[in-house]
This record gives C-alpha cells, structure tokens and sequence, in this order.
C-alpha cells in the first residue's frame, strides 16, 4: 500500500487526526533530532530543542500552509529554536559554546584536528556546516530553514571552508 | 564538485548518533498534546492566560477589599468532599486552591476541578489561585493549564531548580542550573519578555514581594537580595549568610529569611535553632524548629517581630505554605493550620523524595 504524503498527513492532522499527526512524527522525528544535535551539539538540548519544535509545529498547524513541503518548515522551526538557545546561552555564560561532541568515532589524529576545528567555527558558520554535511540539507534547504537568502548560506560555506582549510594547514606546518 | 575536505567532513558528520527511543516517546506525546484544530492561535492562548490571571487577581482584590469592608463574606474551601489521597498522589487540603509538588522527581498536582498530573519535572510553582502551574520539564519552563494542556514551553538552558510566580501572575522568577552555576531569570506569565536577572545565585525559590515590584532570592555568596524590577537594582538584604530560604510577607515589605541556625524577620534574629521551614500564614510568620526528639515547635511572630503563640507539629515540617504547614510523617505528608484538624495531603512510602510543595 502506497505511504500517504506529507500533505495528506498534514491535512488529516489539521483535522485533529492522531493516528495521521502520529505519523507525520515518526517521519520526521529522526531528522528533527540530528538536525538539534547538528546545532547545539549535546544530547540533552537536542531532546529539548527537538520535542520543543515538534510542539510548536504541531500547535501551529492550523496556520500552515499546506501547499509548502512540511519538512522544511520544521526543519526551520528546529534550527531556529537551537539557535535562539546557544545565543541565548552565549548571552549569560562566559563559557565557550559547546564543542562538537560524540559526533562521530574519531579515528585518527586527523579527523580530530578536523572535528576540533569545526567545533572553532563561529555560531553561524558551523550551522550552515553541519546542516550541510551533516543533516545533507542543500543550500536552498538550508536557507529556507535559516530564513536567509542562499547567497548568503553559499557564502558562509564558502567561508567555512576556507577557515577549515587554513586551520588544517597550518596545524599541518606546525 | 566535492573537495576532498568536504568528503572528509561528510564522512565525520554524518555518523551522528540517534536520538534515543524514550526522547522520542516523549516528544510524540507533547506533541500530540499540542495538536489542537479547533483552538484559538498560540498569541491567543497566550493572551487568554495573561488576561484570565489578570481577571482572577482583580476579582481577588475587588473581593479583598468588600470582606475587608464587610460587605461580603468571603469563604474559601472545597465544596466537594476532597478525594482520598492514593498512593504518591496529592490530595488538595480543604480551604486551598491547589496543591503541588514534586515526589520521587515527578511533579503533582491537584487543583479545584481535579487537575492531576504526574510527569517527571525538576521544580514547580502554582500561580496565583492555583489557576495555572510553572514547571521545570527536561531544560524548559513550562507552563500548564488546569486541563494539563502546555499553554506555553520556554526553553531555559539548563534544568530549572526553582520557580516563583508573582502575586499578580504576570511575572515569574526561576533559577537555572547552568553548568556549575546557577542563573536567575524572570519571564512574563505568557511565556515572553525572558531577561537575564544575576548570572550567579543558589538554587533557592525565590519570594515575590506583595506590591509585585520586587523579589527576593539568595545571590551566589549567600546573602539575601533583593531586586527592585522597576529601576533593575539589586540590594544586599542584611549581612546574615549563608540564607536558605527568603520569603516576603503577604503584604508589605517585611522580608523573613532562614539560615541554618536561625531565622531573621526585618534584619532581627526571631529565632536560634535549626529552622526546618518558614513561611507566613495569616499574615503572621510561622518558623518550624527542629527540637530533637520531641516534635518540631511551630513559632509564630507578627510582622513586627513580636511572638505570637506557638505549637507543636508532627514529623518534619517541610514547608510553610498557602496558609499551611505541611509535614512529613510516617503516615505520609500532611497539611493543617494547626496539629489538629491536619489532613493527609500525600501518601509516600518512607524515604520518597518531596521537594516544593506548594499549597495556593
């Protein structure tokens, strides 16, 4: 049997269908989840930030554009409540933000160099660089769920990289 | 075109760990919770929550003032014959709006019209006339309505340790664990306008004072302060430190604080002695004392810092609340405004775990 869409879920949710809102949950919860855990890089948040975006996307539901593709816009909703939280915590702690941690098993020296210097990334940057190579969000994606224009997620990554680069080479040199 | 550094990262990112099944349990729930075709819009909710505790108050006020004029009686209690207590659940003690607390790192609450609830939370505040409840759920605060429905979720940074509503409902005060540190922060009643108050106190509740304008909390070097909203100051209250417990008299300014020899009313040494609880009642503080094997004395001093009678309570006394004083027996916890008459709020099994219990 063919599985419903997102807009026939969405639909049937919007009509308060459990079984449907159920659904359209377990759909995208996984990514949701990686995506909070891309931006705030702790587990706890991730759970938070995650279940938090669902709530929000849920109550909003109504107001929904259905003829929009649903991931998106929750992606959107997501990354947007991770990051109000890592500024808002950036705002009262001296802290540094979270690194990246468990992301993967690193293997070798060279992989943690790399994951060290990603984890050096601005805010903005390494969002767009997780979402990118780690979510596998295309530019456009990730500019929807950013809200901002693709030029600017093309250049930040462009950027990233480039500060990536360097980083490499010169703890390569030393 | 891939670059090799873009393979390289590919291959590090994307082994990202899972969500674990239980979050996921979770989040389904609450978000299912949050599925509501026919309500009205988030902003509406929000402004039904702020306007409906701003009715409630007023309402108060209006009928404060006619039973103080004696043109109305003003009688508060339930009318329904109160539930029994079942096991590791609160049962609302008669003449209260509701009773909350968290046990075994569950939060309960019983309110009028049998709002119950039980879902793991890491602190609690009932809002004025028990009407709606503040908690602490995995790194939120969150606010919920008497039918259990979210009103609205903010996410604190950290898990919250300590909530204080205002006497009007349209401020709350919680303090978060942030790290090794603790932080406090104020927040509107409809979940906006979040501010950053003092990066560094204890996780203590802090005390709104009557007029709204000012709370009291426990600043990280342990003294007693007091932040006035309007002109955003902060003032040491007294020398006296390491404070445990503040708390701001019903009406005026009085400020009462505990440490763990003594109480202080106004910048006065009331009482020596291992406080167990403090809190007001009647517009009089009440100060419980631990007394060894005996049961705990109940001291009771006007605002003035005069005594005013004393009693004895049985078992612990673990909070002066709403009026009460509520202990923890063998029994389980019970609530009265005296020995006699107490009403068992809670039955637990010895050595459960029962931290903010709040009676409105």
């Amino acid at each position: 049997m063919r599985e419903p869409s997102d807009r026939d879920l969405v639909r049937r949710a919007r009509r308060g269908d459990r079984e449907a809102a159920a659904a359209l949950f377990r759909r995208y919860w996984r990514d949701a989840w990686r995506a909070a855990f891309a931006i705030t890089g702790r587990r706890s948040l991730a759970d938070d930030v995650a279940a938090d975006g669902f709530e929000r996307a849920f109550a909003a539901l109504g107001r929904f554009d259905e003829r929009r593709p649903f991931g998106p816009w929750l992606h959107r909703i997501v990354a947007n409540r991770a990051l109000d939280l890592l500024r808002a915590e950036r705002r009262l702690s001296d802290e540094e933000l979270p690194e990246l941690p468990d992301v993967a098993p690193v293997h070798d020296s060279g992989d943690r160099s790399l994951l060290a210097s990603v984890a050096g990334l601005s805010l903005e940057r390494r969002v767009v660089v997780v979402l990118r190579y780690g979510v596998g969000m295309t530019p456009k994606q990730i500019a929807s769920a950013l809200d901002l224009p693709v030029g600017t997620v093309n250049s930040r990554l462009a950027r990233a990289l480039e500060q990536l680069r360097e980083a490499l080479e010169v703890e390569h040199v030393e | 075109m891939s670059s090799e550094l873009e393979r390289r990262l590919e291959s590090l990112l994307t082994e990202a760990p899972e969500p674990d099944p239980g979050a996921g349990e979770e989040a389904l729930h609450r978000a299912l919770r949050a599925l509501q075709p026919a309500a009205p819009t988030h902003r509406g909710l929000r402004t039904a929550v702020l306007v409906f505790a701003a009715a409630a108050v007023l309402l108060a006020i209006a009928a404060g003032s006619l039973a103080a004029a004696g043109a109305l009686h003003v009688s508060f209690g339930a009318k329904k014959k109160p539930a029994h207590a079942a096991t590791g659940r609160l049962s609302l003690p008669r003449g209260a709006n509701g009773v909350a607390a968290i046990v075994d790192g569950r939060l309960s609450v019983a309110i009028k019209g049998g709002f119950r609830l039980q879902v793991a939370a890491s602190a609690v505040a009932l809002s004025p006339h028990a009407l709606y409840v503040a908690a602490g759920i995995g790194h939120s605060l969150v606010a919920l309505a008497p039918d259990g429905r979210r009103m609205w979720s903010h996410p604190a940074g950290g898990e919250v340790v300590a909530i204080a509503w205002a006497p009007d409902g349209l401020r709350i005060a919680y303090v978060v664990r942030h790290g090794h540190r603790f932080v406090l922060r104020a927040i509107d009643g409809n979940g906006t306008d979040d501010a950053l108050i003092d990066r560094s106190v204890r996780p203590v509740r802090p005390s709104w004072r009557a007029d709204n304008l000012a709370f009291a909390y426990v600043g990280g070097g342990g003294h007693a302060i007091v932040y006035d909203i309007g002109h955003e100051k902060h003032s040491i209250s007294g020398t006296t430190a390491p404070v445990t417990r503040v708390s701001f008299a019903p009406s005026g300014k009085t400020l009462a604080v505990a440490t763990p020899g003594s109480a202080v009313l106004g910048g006065k040494t009331i009482v020596s002695g291992d406080i167990e609880a403090l809190g007001w009642r009647d517009g009089r503080l009440a100060v419980a004392v631990e007394q060894g094997v005996t049961p705990p004395l109940v001291r009771i001093f006007r605002q003035n810092g005069r005594p005013d009678g004393s009693f004895h309570a049985p078992g612990r006394v673990v909070a002066v609340s709403g009026g009460f004083v509520v202990s923890q027996t063998p029994k389980g916890i019970v609530a009265g405004q005296q020995l006699a008459g107490a009403r068992t709020v809670l039955d637990v099994r010895p050595g459960t775990s029962v931290r903010d219990l709040q009676v409105g």
